[in-house]
C-alpha cells in the first residue's frame, strides 16, 4: 500500500468515518458516493459510534505475510448500533472471544509496508476496557 | 441465440510447467477442434489473477496471437471470482447483438506461481479494500464469519455442515478435470486444519492453475449434431459490498435479484437438471441453495446431508463436477469451467457423474459473499 | 537561582490519561532464558514489565493515552493548539507520530504538532513549553504525550526493566483544571550516560555511569531548584513522583531529598509495569491524579538520559473528582493483564530474527 492511498484512507480507518443518507437516513460503513440502501447521491459524512458488540467471529490462520506477528487474526462482525463494520478484534485471545462480547475501537497497526515503507494504522477493536453500563 | 458449438478443459492442478498462455493454449485447441472451426471474431479473457501471479497486462492481446489467433478482436474482463460469467455474458451479447458470429471465451488464472501467504493477499483482493479487506482477513476471514452466523442463527451443528464438501469429493472423484480426486468422510472435514474458524481447509477450495475455453456461435457449427447446446439467458446484480451491510447477511441479495432477472422462479428450479454453483467454501454453497430456494433457510445442510442434490435426489444434481470445491477454482477460469460442464451434461458428454437426460441446466456464480452474482440458464439442442 | 518568569500558576491539568500493554513479563522469565541468577537482578526490585502487542507502537499507545486525556478535560479536541509526543521509540525516525495522532484524534489542523527527543524527558519538557504556550496566551489548551515501546538489547540488565507504556496531559488555564501547577523547574547538563545512535536498535548505556552523575544529580538539583524557588519544603507535598529506571533508584533519590515511602508509594509503577521511559513518572503521576484529594501537592520529577530533570508542584483542586470517572484508570488496565513468556515477547517486539522484506 503506496503513502497516497495510506493517506486517502485516515478518515475512514481512524476516524470511523462512515456515511448517512438523507434520503433513507441509514448510517453505513465505509463512506460511498451513492446511498448502498436507496441509492440517493445525498450521503454526508458520519462518524461511527465507537462501541459496539460482536455478531460474529472468525479465527484467522490463513492469513498474508503482513500478519505473520498477529496470526491468528480475530475478525469480527461488530455490531455499533446505527451500522454494523467488520473488522480485526485486538488485545483478545482467540479463546475468549465470543458473540455479544462489547468492544471498542482503538488505533492500532494494519501492516507495515516492509522495514522502510510506510506504517498503516487503522482503528480495530477490543473487549471493552470499563463496561459502563 | 448463443450456442456453444465446443469446449476444451485442462485439468485444475499445480501446473507448475506451464504458464498462463500454455494452459489458454491448451483448452483453446481443445475448443476450437471440438467446435470443428478455425477462427473466431472475438477473444474474450476471463482473468482475475492474471495481473498479480505471472503478471501482464492486455493478456487478451498478447494471448491471441500466441494462440494463433492473431487479428482476432480481443479483451479481457475481470470480475473477480465471476469473471468466467461476466465473459460470457459479454460473449452472447456480442452474439445477441450481431457483432459476432463466433466469440472464444478463455478463463485462465493461476493461484501456484506465489508462496500460499503471497496468493491469500491476492485472494483478499477479491473482497472490499475499502473495508473488510483493509485487514488482514486473508481469503477465508469473511466465510469464517458467516459460518459461524449461520450455525448460531439456525442452530446447526459444524458436524451436519461437513457433508457438502464430502459431496463434493464424492462428485469430483470420478471427474478427470478434477483437482482432488479423492473422497472425504464428513468427519474428516471439521478436524481438518482451520483456516478461518470454524472454516477448514476442507470447507475450502483448493489453490489450483487451470484454464477453459467455450466457443459460442450464432450459427451451426460446420459439423454434423453441432451445437452442443445454448446458453439461453444469462443475468447478473450487484450487491453489498460487504456482509456487514445486509441486513440478512445470509440471504445472497446479488443472486436473488440475479434470478428474478433471468425469470427462473424456485419452483421453475424444479425443471432445472444440473447445476455448477460457486462454492468456494461450504458455507457459500450453502448459502446460494438457501438463496436460489432449493432448500429453506437454514435447513440446505441437512438438504445435502440427505443427498438431495446428488444422483438419485430429489433436486437438481448440483455440481456433479465436484464443484469448487474437488474440480478447483482457478478464480477467472471457474465459471468458464462450469459452462463447460453444463454444455457436456446437456450432450451426454460428461467424463464423471452423470444427470440423466439433462435438458436444462443452471450456472450460478457469486464473487466474495455477493458483490457480483451471475446465473445463466443452459438447454440442449 | 531563577530564570523566566512564574508563568506556573496561571496554568493546569485539565486532563490526564495513561495507556499500559495487556501483555506482561515476569522478570523470572527474562533470567531463565539469559541465565541470570536471582541475585543478580532482584535489586531492581522489579517484578515484570509490561509489553506492547504485536500491533502496538509509541503511536498506536500515545493515541490511546491522548484519548483518555481529552476525554477527562472535557473539551472539543479542535481546541487543542500543540500536540506534543515525547518519545524514545519513534515508529519512523523521520516523519512526526504527533501528527497522526493531531489527525486521528480530529486535532489537526490548526495545530502545533511535534516529535520531542530526550531521551525519557522529552515529554516532560513538553510539559514545561505547554505552560509557557497557555500562560502566553498562544492558546488554550496543550496537548503532551509520553510514550515508549522502550529497547533494550535481549541479554542486557536494561531488558529487565524497558517496558511499554504511555501517558498523556491536557494543560490549560489553572481555572477549570484538575491540578493547576504551582511552579517548574529544569537542570540539564551534556552527561552520556545513555544512548542510541542513528540507525541503531538498541541503546547503549554507561552500568554506574547512569547513576550517581546523571539520574541523581540531575533530579535532585531539578528538585531542590524548585522548592527553593516555590520555598517548600518535602513535608509540604502529599505525593512525590520521581523518574522510574527501576524500583530502587526513585525510593533512594525520594529518601535523598528528604521524602517518605509513604509520599513516594502512591507513584511507583515501574515495579509492576517496568521502566516505560518517556511515561514513566508521568504515568505515576496520572495514577496518583486517579486517587488524589483536592487540595494535595504533588511533586513530579522526570529524568532524562544526556541528561536533565524537571521538577513541577501541582495542586489538586476540586474539579478532580468529576473527572476521574471519564476515562479508565492505571489500575483498569493492570485489571485486564494477562501474562506471557519470553517466546511471545520475542515475537510480539519483534525480536525474533526473518528474512529482510
Amino acid at each position: 500500500m503506496s503513502a497516497p492511498i495510506v493517506w486517502r484512507f485516515k478518515e475512514s480507518k481512524q476516524r470511523l468515518v462512515g456515511g448517512r443518507c438523507d434520503s433513507c437516513g441509514r448510517a453505513f460503513y465505509p463512506l460511498t458516493y451513492g446511498c448502498p440502501y436507496c441509492g440517493a447521491r445525498s450521503v454526508k459524512e458520519f462518524v461511527l459510534p465507537r462501541e459496539g458488540k460482536i455478531v460474529s467471529y472468525s479465527i484467522v490462520y490463513s492469513t498474508t505475510d503482513a500478519a505473520r506477528f498477529e496470526t491468528p487474526i480475530v475478525l469480527a462482525l461488530v455490531d455499533l448500533g446505527v451500522a454494523r463494520v467488520i473488522a480485526e478484534i485486538t488485545d483478545i485471545d482467540p479463546s475468549e472471544v465470543s458473540e455479544d462480547m462489547k468492544v471498542e475501537a482503538v488505533l492500532r497497526k494494519v501492516r507495515e509496508e516492509g522495514e522502510s515503507g510506510v506504517i498503516v494504522y487503522a482503528l480495530k477493536f477490543r473487549p471493552l476496557l470499563v463496561d459502563g453500563d | 441465440m448463443a450456442k456453444i458449438l465446443g469446449y476444451g478443459l485442462t485439468r485444475v492442478e499445480r501446473h507448475y510447467d506451464k504458464g498462463v498462455r500454455e494452459l489458454a493454449a491448451e483448452a483453446t485447441e481443445k475448443a476450437l477442434e471440438h467446435s470443428g472451426i478455425e477462427n473466431v471474431d472475438f477473444i474474450v479473457v476471463a482473468s482475475s489473477l492474471s495481473y498479480l501471479q505471472e503478471p501482464q497486462l492486455d493478456i487478451a492481446g498478447y494471448l491471441a496471437s500466441f494462440l494463433g489467433l492473431r487479428g482476432a478482436r480481443s479483451f479481457a474482463v475481470e470480475a473477480g471470482e465471476s469473471s468466467g460469467a461476466a465473459a460470457l455474458q459479454v460473449a452472447k451479447s456480442l452474439i445477441d447483438s450481431g457483432h459476432a458470429s463466433t466469440v472464444l471465451v478463455v478463463g485462465i488464472d493461476k493461484l501456484t506461481d506465489y508462496p500460499s501467504q503471497e496468493t491469500y493477499r491476492h485472494l483478499q483482493l477479491l473482497y472490499d479494500t475499502y473495508s473488510d479487506a483493509f485487514y488482514n482477513i486473508g481469503h477465508a476471514g469473511i466465510a469464517g464469519i458467516l459460518m459461524r452466523l449461520y450455525m448460531k442463527a439456525y442452530g446447526v451443528s459444524r458436524e451436519i455442515l461437513s457433508y457438502w464438501p464430502s459431496m463434493m469429493h464424492s462428485h469430483g472423484s470420478s471427474n478427470p478435470y478434477a483437482m482432488l480426486r479423492f473422497r472425504v468422510d464428513p468427519s474428516k472435514v471439521h478436524s481438518s486444519a482451520p483456516l478461518a474458524e470454524p472454516v477448514t481447509l476442507m470447507d475450502a477450495y483448493p489453490l489450483g492453475d487451470g484454464a477453459a475455453a467455450i466457443v459460442m456461435s450464432s450459427s451451426e457449427g460446420p459439423r454434423a449434431g453441432d451445437p452442443a447446446a445454448e446458453l439461453v439467458r444469462i443475468e447478473s446484480s450487484t450487491g453489498f459490498p460487504s456482509p456487514a451491510l445486509s441486513d440478512d447477511p445470509l440471504k445472497i441479495d446479488s443472486l436473488a435479484a440475479s434470478m428474478s432477472r433471468l425469470g427462473i422462479s424456485p419452483r421453475d428450479l424444479g425443471n432445472v437438471d444440473v447445476m455448477e454453483i460457486h462454492d468456494s467454501f461450504t458455507i457459500t454453497g450453502l448459502l446460494i441453495l438457501e438463496t436460489l430456494g432449493l432448500a429453506d433457510r437454514g435447513k440446505a445442510p441437512e438438504s445435502v446431508a440427505e443427498g438431495r442434490f446428488t444422483v438419485g435426489g430429489d433436486g437438481p444434481l448440483v455440481n456433479p463436477s465436484g464443484g469448487l470445491k474437488s474440480r478447483g477454482h482457478p478464480i477467472g477460469a471457474t465459471d468458464v469451467y462450469k459452462a463447460a460442464e453444463i454444455v457436456m451434461q446437456l450432450d451426454g458428454s460428461f467424463p464423471g457423474v452423470k444427470a440423466q437426460d439433462a435438458r436444462l441446466g443452471l450456472l450460478v456464480s457469486v464473487n466474495g459473499f455477493g458483490s457480483s452474482s451471475y446465473v445463466g440458464l443452459f438447454k440442449s439442442v | 537561582m531563577s530564570v523566566g518568569f512564574k508563568a506556573e500558576k496561571g496554568t493546569g491539568i485539565h486532563g490526564w490519561g495513561v495507556y499500559v500493554p495487556r501483555y506482561l513479563l515476569p522478570l523470572d522469565d527474562i533470567a531463565r532464558v539469559w541465565g541470570w541468577a536471582k541475585q543478580q537482578y532482584a535489586g531492581l526490585g522489579v517484578e515484570s514489565k509490561a509489553i506492547a502487542g504485536p500491533d502496538e507502537d509509541s503511536t498506536t499507545m500515545g493515541y490511546e493515552a491522548a484519548l483518555n486525556a481529552i476525554r477527562r478535560a472535557r473539551i472539543e479536541p479542535k481546541s487543542i493548539g500543540a500536540v506534543f509526543f515525547g518519545t524514545e521509540s519513534k515508529p519512523y525516525a523521520v516523519k512526526p507520530s504527533a501528527t497522526i495522532i493531531a489527525d486521528a484524534l480530529g486535532i489537526a489542523p490548526i495545530t502545533m504538532a511535534s516529535d520531542l527527543e530526550f531521551a525519557c524527558r522529552a515529554a516532560s519538557e513538553a510539559l514545561r513549553i505547554s505552560i509557557g504556550l497557555v500562560s502566553s496566551g498562544m492558546m488554550n489548551y496543550s496537548l503532551v504525550i509520553g510514550s515508549d515501546t522502550a529497547q533494550a538489547m535481549p541479554g542486557d540488565v536494561l531488558e529487565f526493566t524497558a517496558s511499554s507504556g504511555a501517558a498523556a496531559f491536557v494543560v490549560g488555564p489553572a481555572s477549570g483544571s484538575a491540578a493547576f501547577f504551582e511552579g517548574s523547574f529544569t537542570y540539564v547538563t551534556d552527561t552520556p550516560d545513555f544512548w542510541r545512535r542513528e540507525g541503531m536498535p538498541y541503546p547503549r548505556h554507561g552500568e554506574g555511569f547512569t547513576g550517581e552523575p546523571a539520574y541523581f544529580h540531575h533530579i535532585i538539583n531539578s528538585v531542590r531548584g524548585l522548592l527553593d524557588q516555590l520555598g517548600l519544603r518535602p513535608s509540604d507535598f502529599d505525593y512525590a513522583v520521581f523518574h522510574q529506571p527501576n524500583g530502587k533508584f526513585p525510593v533512594k533519590v525520594g529518601k535523598i531529598l528528604g521524602f517518605t515511602m509513604e509520599q513516594l508509594k502512591p507513584g511507583l509503577v515501574t515495579p509492576i509495569i517496568g521502566n516505560t521511559y518517556n511515561a514513566s513518572a508521568l504515568i505515576g503521576l496520572a495514577k496518583i491524579l486517579d486517587e488524589a484529594k483536592p487540595g494535595q501537592r504533588i511533586l513530579v520529577a522526570p529524568f532524562g538520559s544526556g541528561a536533565g530533570s524537571d521538577a513541577f508542584s501541582l495542586i489538586v483542586t476540586d474539579n478532580i473528582e468529576s473527572r476521574r470517572g471519564l476515562a479508565p484508570t492505571f489500575s483498569d488496565y493492570l485489571s485486564r493483564q494477562v501474562r506471557i513468556d519470553y517466546s511471545l515477547y520475542a515475537r510480539y517486539r519483534e525480536k525474533i530474527r526473518l528474512m529482510p522484506k
